[in-house]
C-alpha cells in the first residue's frame, strides 16, 4: 500500500527533501517560521503552475523552452487588458488563458503537424514571442493595475494574526494551484490524452499503432502548458501588481530544472505529478536556502544546471544499471 | 559553360548560393550606396567568421544528431577564464606576447574541458544531448557570472586587439582563420574517416556499434572538437569587443541552428554539409547587416530570424513528404 503512494523514484527525493530542510534550518533558523514558508509558496506558484504543464511536454519526449517568453508576453497582454480595457477580473483571466492556449497551439501544431523537433520549434516561437514583446514594449513596465485586480491579490484565505500582530495567510492564488495539480493529475490518470501522453513519450509510432491519435495529443499538450502559462501570468500579475516585461529572461530553466528534479525523465515515458510536486517543492526550498544562508545570487544558475544535469545523470546510471541486471538475468 | 552552370545550381548548395544572390542583389537595389558599401562590407568580413565558426560547431552536433545549446557559453566562459588570466598577467608585467599567447591557449583549453564534460555526460552516461547541454548553458553561465559579477573582463594587452581587428595583405585576419576553419573542418567532416563515422553515428548509433564503429568514443571526440571551435569563435569576439562578457555572441545560437538546417543538415542528425553551412551562414549575415542597415529594431531582428528557423524546417517537412509521395 505504502509503495502505490511513494513509487520508488519519490522516495530518496522526499528524503532529500527533509534532509535539505534540516540543512537549511540549522544554518538559518528563519527558515522554519511560517512567514518563510508562506513566502516560498507565494513566490513560487507562477513556477508550480507551469511545471505540471512542463511535466506533460517532457512526458511525451518534448521539451518547451519558449514557457518565458509565452508568460512575458501573456502578462504583458493581460497587465494592457486591464489597464486600458476593463479592470474586470475575469475578463482578465479569459485574456490570459485565450492568448497562453494560442501560442501553446502554435508550438503544437509546428511539434505535431510539421514534425519539427520540439527543441528547435520552440526555440524559434521563443525568439518570435521574446522579440515582438520586447519590441511593443520597449522593456517597458507596466504599472496601474486597477484597484480591484490589485485588492483581489491581496486577499488572504484563513488569515491570522502572527506574533508582530500581522495578518498574514495563505495566498489567494493558491487557488490556482490546487485545480492546476487536481487537473493534470486526472488528466494523466484517468483520461484517454493521459495514457496516450505516456505512450507517445515510450515510443511515438507504436503508439501511433496502438490507435493514438499522437497529433492531436501532442497538441492538446502543448496547447496545455500555454494554458497553463494563461494562469500563471495571472498569478504573477496578481502577486506583483505591475508587468516588466523582461521579469522572466531565462525562467524556462528553471521550470525545466524543477520537474526533471521530480524525475521526469526527459527521454520521456516516465514521471508523476507528485515527483513534480515534490520536485517543485525541492527546487524552491534549494532557492529560498541559497538566499537564506546568503550564497551569491550567481551561483542560483550553477545550481540549476547542476540539478538538470545531475538528477538525469543518475536517472541514466541508474537505467543502465537495470539493463545490464536484465542481461544477466538472459545469459543465466 | 551553360549546362555547367545549371548544374550547379540544381544542386542544393547551388540553390542556396542563388538564394544568397538574389538576397544580396535585392538588399543592394532597396539600399544605393548603404549595404554594397565599403564600410558595410568590411563590417560584415569581421562578424562573419566569428558566426561562421559558431555555425560549424553547432552542425558538428546536429549531424551526430545532437544539439548543442551550450554554444554560445562555451565560447564566452572559456574566452572569460582566459581573458582574465590575460589581463591579469599583462597587469602583473609579464611580455604583451606571453600573455596574449598564454591566454589565448588557457581560452581552448578551457573550451576543451567544456567539450570532455559534454561529451562524457552525453556518451558515457547517455544524457540526451538537448537536456545535458541545456543544463550546461546554464552552468557556464552561471560560472562565468560568478566570474565577471555580472560585469565584463577587459585589460587585455593591445597586441591581443591584433587578431580580430587587423588585416593581412587586405583581408581581416578574421576571414583568413575563417577559410582555414573551414578547409580544417570539410576535411575532418567530410574526408576523414572519423567524419564519416559521425554521419554513421547521426543515421543510427546503434547500426553504427553493430559496425564497429566506436559511438562513445567518437561521440566523445566530437563535442571536444566542436567546443575547441567554439573557443575560437570567443576568441575572435573577446579580440573584437577588447572584453569578455558572458552574453556575447547569446544571439548566436539560434542563428547557428537556422544557419546549419538551412545549409541542409538534417535536424535529426546524419546529413549535412560544411559549404552548404557557409553559404547558409553568409545568407543569414546579409540579412541581418540589411535589416541593421534600414534601421530595424534589434528585437525585431530577433523575430524575424526565429520565424527564420521555423520556416525553413517547414518547408524542408513539406518538401520530404512531397518527394517520399513521389
Amino acid at each position: 500500500m505504502k509503495k502505490q503512494i511513494v513509487t520508488m523514484k519519490e522516495l530518496p527525493l522526499l528524503i532529500i527533501l527533509v534532509g535539505l530542510a534540516v540543512i537549511i534550518a540549522i544554518a538559518n533558523p528563519a527558515f522554519l517560521t511560517i512567514e518563510n514558508f508562506l513566502d516560498i509558496l507565494k513566490s513560487n506558484l507562477v513556477l508550480a503552475i507551469m511545471a505540471f504543464g512542463m511535466l506533460l511536454v517532457l512526458l511525451t519526449g518534448g521539451i518547451d523552452v519558449s514557457v518565458a517568453s509565452m508568460i512575458a508576453a501573456v502578462t504583458v497582454i493581460t497587465g494592457n487588458v486591464l489597464v486600458n480595457f476593463s479592470s474586470n477580473i475575469f475578463l482578465a483571466i479569459l485574456a490570459a488563458v485565450i492568448s497562453g492556449t494560442l501560442m501553446g497551439l502554435v508550438n503544437g501544431l509546428l511539434i505535431a503537424k510539421l514534425k519539427i523537433p520540439p527543441i528547435v520549434a520552440t526555440l524559434g516561437t521563443m525568439s518570435v514571442i521574446l522579440g515582438l514583446t520586447l519590441y511593443l514594449t520597449n522593456g517597458a513596465w507596466i504599472t496601474g493595475i486597477p484597484e480591484n485586480f490589485v485588492s483581489f491579490g491581496r486577499i488572504r484565505i484563513l488569515p491570522f494574526a502572527n506574533r508582530d500582530g500581522r495578518i498574514i495567510g495563505l495566498p489567494i492564488q493558491v487557488l490556482f494551484l490546487i485545480p492546476v495539480i487536481a487537473g493534470t493529475w486526472f488528466i494523466l490518470k484517468k483520461t484517454v490524452i493521459g495514457r496516450g501522453v505516456y505512450a507517445i513519450g515510450g515510443n511515438r509510432e507504436s503508439a501511433e499503432r496502438m490507435g493514438f491519435k499522437t497529433d492531436s495529443i501532442l497538441i492538446f499538450v502543448y496547447a496545455f502548458e500555454g494554458f497553463l502559462v494563461g494562469i500563471a501570468a495571472i498569478v504573477h500579475t496578481s502577486i506583483m501588481r505591475q508587468v516588466d516585461p523582461n521579469a522572466f529572461l531565462g525562467f524556462e530553466m528553471q521550470v525545466i530544472a524543477a520537474v526533471v528534479l521530480g524525475g521526469a525523465s526527459v527521454l520521456g515515458g516516465y514521471g508523476s505529478v507528485l515527483g513534480t510536486a515534490i520536485g517543485v517543492t525541492l527546487f524552491s526550498i534549494i532557492n529560498n536556502g541559497l538566499i537564506l544562508m546568503r550564497i551569491p545570487v550567481f551561483w542560483q544558475k550553477i545550481v540549476v544546471g547542476l540539478i538538470i544535469i545531475g538528477s538525469i545523470s543518475i536517472d541514466m546510471l541508474q537505467k543502465q544499471r537495470e539493463e545490464k541486471n536484465q542481461i544477466r538475468v538472459d545469459v543465466e | 559553360m551553360k549546362a555547367v552552370i545549371k548544374r550547379f545550381f540544381s544542386t542544393k548548395e547551388g540553390t542556396l548560393f542563388g538564394i544568397f544572390l538574389l538576397i544580396f542583389l535585392f538588399m543592394t537595389l532597396i539600399s544605393p550606396g548603404k549595404f554594397l558599401s565599403v564600410y558595410n562590407l568590411q563590417s560584415m568580413a569581421y562578424q562573419l567568421p566569428e558566426f561562421g565558426i559558431l555555425a560549424l560547431s553547432m552542425m558538428i552536433i546536429i549531424v551526430t544528431g545532437g544539439i548543442n545549446l551550450s554554444l554560445t557559453y562555451t565560447a564566452t566562459f572559456s574566452m572569460i577564464v582566459g581573458g582574465l588570466a590575460m589581463s591579469a598577467m599583462h597587469a602583473g608585467g609579464s611580455s604583451p606576447l606571453l600573455s596574449v599567447l598564454v591566454g589565448m591557449l588557457l581560452m581552448l583549453v578551457i573550451a576543451a574541458l567544456c567539450g570532455v564534460f559534454l561529451g562524457f555526460v552525453v556518451s558515457y552516461i547517455g544524457v540526451t544531448p538537448m537536456l545535458a547541454t541545456l543544463g550546461a548553458m546554464t552552468l557556464f553561465e552561471g560560472l562565468s557570472l560568478n566570474i565577471t559579477k555580472g560585469g565584463a573582463i577587459s585589460g587585455f594587452p593591445i597586441e591581443f586587439l591584433v587578431v580580430g581587428n587587423s588585416t593581412i595583405l587586405g583581408i581581416p585576419v578574421p576571414m583568413v582563420i575563417f577559410v582555414f576553419i573551414i578547409i580544417g573542418t570539410w576535411l575532418f567532416l567530410e574526408k576523414s574517416k572519423m567524419g564519416m563515422s559521425i554521419y554513421m553515428i547521426g543515421c543510427s548509433p546503434k547500426v553504427s556499434y553493430y559496425s564497429g564503429v566506436k559511438v562513445k568514443k567518437i561521440l566523445f571526440q566530437t563535442y571536444i572538437i566542436a567546443s575547441l571551435l567554439a573557443a575560437v569563435a570567443g576568441i575572435l569576439m573577446a579580440s573584437r569587443y577588447n572584453s569578455a562578457k558572458e552574453s556575447y555572441g547569446s544571439s548566436y545560437l539560434l542563428q547557428a541552428v537556422s544557419a546549419a538546417v538551412l545549409g541542409g543538415t538534417s535536424i535529426n542528425g546524419g546529413e549535412g554539409k560544411v559549404v552548404g553551412t557557409i553559404i547558409a551562414v553568409a545568407i543569414l549575415q546579409i540579412i541581418s547587416s540589411g535589416l541593421n542597415i534600414f534601421g530595424f529594431n534589434r528585437y525585431l531582428t530577433n523575430v524575424v530570424m526565429g520565424a527564420i528557423l521555423i520556416l525553413v524546417l517547414a518547408i524542408n517537412f513539406l518538401v520530404d513528404r512531397k518527394s517520399a509521395r513521389k
